[in-house]
């Protein structure tokens, strides 16, 4: 018995040096953070948590689900008081605020006036950055321990003086971007006893200083919670939700991802940039959650600003893409944000030369970067995306690029800025007046300030002189109102939309309430499209947006699109196709079509334009022409270049009439001219998901070798 | 603005000096935003934040909550809201949801719904003139050719909120005065014409509380959360003496 005892007197610190030892030899290098992330394997966030039950609030009349599905309008991309950044920029609406914006009631920006929606929306998602979720009211109190450290002294003194002011944008912007940049991510070295329980437990959060994960589990059960209490199945959809913010290590490429789940369970904490940087690991994360029965999209957002890492052509650590990757990438990531405040990811003039609308809401920069970094327009763009993964599929990869679209707006105040008429950016108190997001002159006590700041932090001059003044140039002119995630679905249930994405039957909106239908099918031109029964046949006949239309024989596809205008908005000025499409020889072409004219204008057979239609916008007072454009345009449309063996991809894209931008708008309501260097109008749009031609099975197969195409007959 | 007294009781932090340069400050960044002046109500709901927030702040040094006074004001003016909001009990007890049910009816009204058909005429195409002549048609029971609908032809339980989504105001306006079981129009939407057969009405109502208790509970300890916060200024904004310019101009 006694010798027992001392056997494991003995063992115990003996367990603890080989404990040690093995964290030595995973860790033993003085590599950043970033590196013993990569060796310490993460992955103890699979624990699911039930935060209530999914059980209906009321017994009230539902609206019958509607099998021809209807269009529901929400923002998936919404951060408040939890995300690291907020406290920056003075927000402290909580989920609960943010879900009262979505259902119409009015919430207070930072700076105190009220921000509230034309219309309510159909369904929203809180989705705080995961990683330091909570954390910074841990650092600003100096009563925990965890203030205590040289990373969280800024945060003691941010607002010591003045609460909410524009004076404190400078080291608010800084704060930002040190984050960001990870700088404050210290361990607590390799033989601190946190370091060993984060290798134990397998969450390498509690390996650093700046981590406590009891502040991290409440702000997220806050967050889950939030979301099913304000869930109302039939009448509003909230979904548990939270954003993977990541970039890659060095050129800062935006990587970020929205993490949407599917159901009232979700683990037990959001896995993080500090879990791994790489988003195949987190890919990996939800196919284990999948496997527990909890299903999610992962959404990326903001490829315009990842300098072309969004969508590469080999994986994060440059390896070939292969078809296991790009069935693991399209098995978690269905849809792509193509549009919100932080610009558009369409295309670029750059990348679609022929596209007279490719100019639109473009911000070239790389996200969060300081000094504001260029952003190379390839790999950063949807449209290029699409025609990548096709030369992917080509060259025998697999296609990780078959994504549907949607749109959301990243607000950081709880409330999304959809209105031009009435916007107020996203990032609080930085770019919360017209002023500060550079619409307006500044008055000369800001051009110091900005002066000043720039020098402090060492960073290039942020004003330009035009002809009415000084204005700020931050970088927020590029920002806009947008953007809105829409769904075809049959009922308003968080199943009945989630369901919806992962068929990709989503369309992307700049903010506008525009809907579109979009068919594709071999049979649709014997379709009354003036007959009630139009929808229901076009589902019985085709396929919809986000589908893949199989090539039969010789036929040739056929189109039908529908879209309705936005009856707060400007009517509908036309509807288009855009088509892409792989050659024999692997080179991809792009083409736009214009499918609809408004006012029954008839479409050019040789440029494939409508005529202009005359509406125009006074830059004075923001009117429109009144009685131009349409409420509704549809059309049944055939592709006049189809080759059956080109592997293409068509979406349909809507224009509304031009309107004024909301860069005009304050500057009018405020008594100046809109600024020169800036566009007066934007052209309000939706895009469908894409629907995918594939060529029949051919009888001779393109095997690509070592860069070169040799066709082998397969009947030989 | 009074004057500060710099020679101050023990109560000196007791008094809050609201000086007019907050207050111009607040309302330039204001004005800036909203493009106008702000109303009386708007200004006093402004200064009332500054207040409160203050208040807030006293409370929680008083508390010691600021340790080496290098907490940021607002940080502990959201921290003692939280501590307030944590001491809430988490299970209602049925006599406290029944009360907060009473006092709160009108807030669980269950708009009407309705179910119907139409038939819909774009405004494209001279809807009213066609409307009218649908509605001859189906008086003497021909055949109506109508347009399809972008949002579908029936509807079963729509919500009034809905319908003034998809039609607009005057359309579920013009709806709400319509008959049951009979054809009703022209009404007009955003998109057009409509002619309307209603088949039946679910009038609006004022639920059971059996019927939304999950709800009310929800918002009962929502409430509690927003209450504690404001009976506690409340109790203790008594104790305070504001000071503030009641002339001030902008």
């Amino acid at each position: 018995m006694k010798s027992i005892f001392i056997k494991l007197l003995i063992a115990i610190p003996l367990i603890y040096l080989a404990l040690f030892i093995g964290l030595w030899s995973s860790v033993s290098d003085t590599r950043p953070i970033i590196s013993l992330l990569d060796m310490m394997r993460s992955d103890s966030a699979t624990k699911i948590i039930d935060f209530s039950s999914d059980e209906e609030k009321s017994s009230k009349p539902k609206p019958k689900p509607n099998k021809d599905k209807n269009p529901y309008y929400g923002d998936l991309h919404v951060h408040t008081k939890h995300s690291f950044d907020a406290y920056i920029f003075g927000v402290t609406a909580t989920p609960n605020d943010a879900y009262r914006y979505a259902k119409g009631e009015g919430i207070m920006h930072p700076m105190g006036y009220e921000m509230k929606l034309k219309e309510p929306l159909d369904f929203y998602s809180v989705t705080d950055h995961g990683f330091f979720m909570g954390m910074m009211n841990a650092w600003a109190d100096t009563s925990t321990d965890i203030s205590q450290n040289d990373f969280a002294l800024p945060f003691h003194n941010l607002n010591k003086e003045e609460n909410l002011t524009v004076e404190s944008a400078g080291p608010r912007s800084a704060l930002f971007s040190t984050i960001l940049a990870g700088t404050i991510a210290t361990t607590h070295g390799n033989f601190h006893p946190n370091t060993l329980k984060a290798w134990l437990t397998k969450n390498t959060q509690k390996a650093l200083k700046s981590f406590d994960y009891d502040i991290h589990k409440s702000a997220w059960e806050d967050v889950a919670r939030s979301a099913n209490e304000h869930n109302d199945p039939g009448h509003f959809t909230t979904f548990i939700g939270y954003e993977f913010t990541t970039s890659t290590n060095v050129e800062g490429g935006n990587l970020h991802r929205n993490v949407i789940f599917n159901s009232s369970k979700a683990p037990i904490r959001p896995w993080t940039r500090i879990d791994s940087i790489n988003p195949e690991d987190l890919w990996t994360w939800q196919d284990k959650l999948r496997d527990k029965g909890v299903d999610t999209v992962a959404i990326p957002h903001n490829p315009n600003g990842s300098n072309g890492q969004m969508f590469e052509m080999e994986t994060f650590y440059s390896d070939p893409i292969n078809k296991e990757y790009a069935e693991k990438r399209m098995r978690n990531e269905p849809i792509v944000e193509v549009t919100q405040v932080k610009g558009t990811s369409e295309t670029h003039p750059l990348l679609s030369p022929d596209d007279e609308w490719a100019d639109f809401e473009i911000m070239d920069v790389r996200v969060g970067s300081r000094p504001p970094t260029y952003s190379k327009p390839s790999g950063s763009y949807v449209r290029e995306a699409y025609l990548n993964g096709l030369t992917l599929e080509f060259t025998k990869q697999g296609n990780p690029y078959k994504f549907g679209l949607i749109g959301s707006s990243d607000t950081h105040t709880g409330a999304g800025a959809f209105d031009e008429s009435n916007y107020w950016s996203k990032v609080g108190i930085l770019d919360g007046d017209p002023e500060n997001r550079g619409s307006t002159p500044l008055a000369q006590e800001n051009i110091e300030r900005l002066d000043n700041y720039m020098r402090a932090f060492n960073q290039p001059r942020s004003t330009v002189t035009l002809d009415q003044g000084e204005y700020a140039n931050t970088g927020f002119t590029q920002w806009g109102a947008s953007g809105l995630a829409a769904v075809w679905a049959e009922e308003n249930t968080r199943d009945s939309i989630f369901k919806a994405f992962k068929r990709k039957e989503t369309f992307a909106t700049t903010g506008t309430r525009i809907a579109v239908r979009f068919f594709g099918g071999y049979n649709l031109s014997s379709i009354d499209l003036n007959s009630e029964m139009l929808v229901s046949q076009a589902y019985q006949k085709g396929v919809t947006m986000g589908s893949d239309l199989v090539g039969d024989g010789d036929k040739t596809p056929e189109f039908i699109v529908w879209a309705q205008r936005d009856k707060n908005g400007a009517p509908l000025q036309r509807v288009q196709i855009i088509k892409g499409w792989i050659d024999a020889s692997g080179r991809t072409h792009e083409k736009v079509y214009d499918v609809v004219c408004s006012d029954g204008l008839q479409v050019d057979p040789v440029t494939n334009r409508c005529p202009d239609n005359g509406a125009k916008v006074n830059i004075n007072d923001c009117s429109i022409t009144q009685n131009i454009g349409s409420s509704e345009l549809k059309a049944n449309w055939v592709d006049p270049d189809f080759d059956k063996e080109n592997k293409s991809f068509y979406y349909a894209r809507v224009l509304e009439n031009p309107s004024c931008r909301w860069s005009t708008w304050d500057a009018i309501s405020r008594g100046f001219k809109p600024r020169e260097d800036l566009h007066d109008t934007i052209q309000e749009r939706a895009w469908s998901s894409p629907i995918w031609y594939i060529p029949p099975a051919s009888d001779v197969d393109v095997v690509p070798l070592g860069g070169t195409v040799r066709l082998i007959n397969l009947s030989t | 603005m009074y004057l500060v007294d710099t020679a101050m009781s023990a109560d000196e932090d007791k008094n809050i000096f609201v000086s007019d340069q907050e207050i111009l400050s607040l309302i330039s960044a204001w004005k800036s935003q909203v493009g106008r002046d702000p109303t009386d109500d708007e200004l006093a709901r402004i200064i009332n934040n500054l207040i409160d927030e203050e208040i807030l702040y006293r409370e929680a040094l008083v508390l010691g909550l600021d340790q080496e006074d290098t907490i940021i004001k607002r940080r502990l003016a959201q921290k003692i809201s939280f501590l307030k909001e944590e001491s809430i009990p988490e299970i209602p007890t049925p006599k406290e949801l029944n009360e907060y049910y009473e006092n709160n009816k009108e807030k669980y009204y269950i708009e009407s719904s309705y179910t119907f058909t139409h038939y819909y005429f774009s405004e494209n195409d001279n809807s009213l003139d066609r409307s009218l002549q649908a509605l001859k048609s189906i008086q003497e029971n021909n055949k109506v050719n109508s347009d399809p609908f972008y949002l579908g032809k029936t509807f079963a339980n729509e919500p009034l909120r809905n319908i003034n989504t998809n039609f607009g105001t005057s359309f579920s306006k013009e709806l709400m005065k319509a008959n049951v079981n009979q054809w009703n129009g022209p009404l007009q939407s955003t998109y057009g014409h409509h002619l309307v057969y209603i088949n039946s009405v679910n009038p609006g109502y004022i639920p059971e509380i059996e019927e939304v208790l999950r709800q009310v509970e929800v918002d009962f300890l929502q409430m509690k959360r927003d209450q504690a916060v404001k009976e506690f200024l409340n109790s203790i904004r008594s104790k305070y003496t504001i000071y503030i310019n009641p002339d001030l101009k902008f």
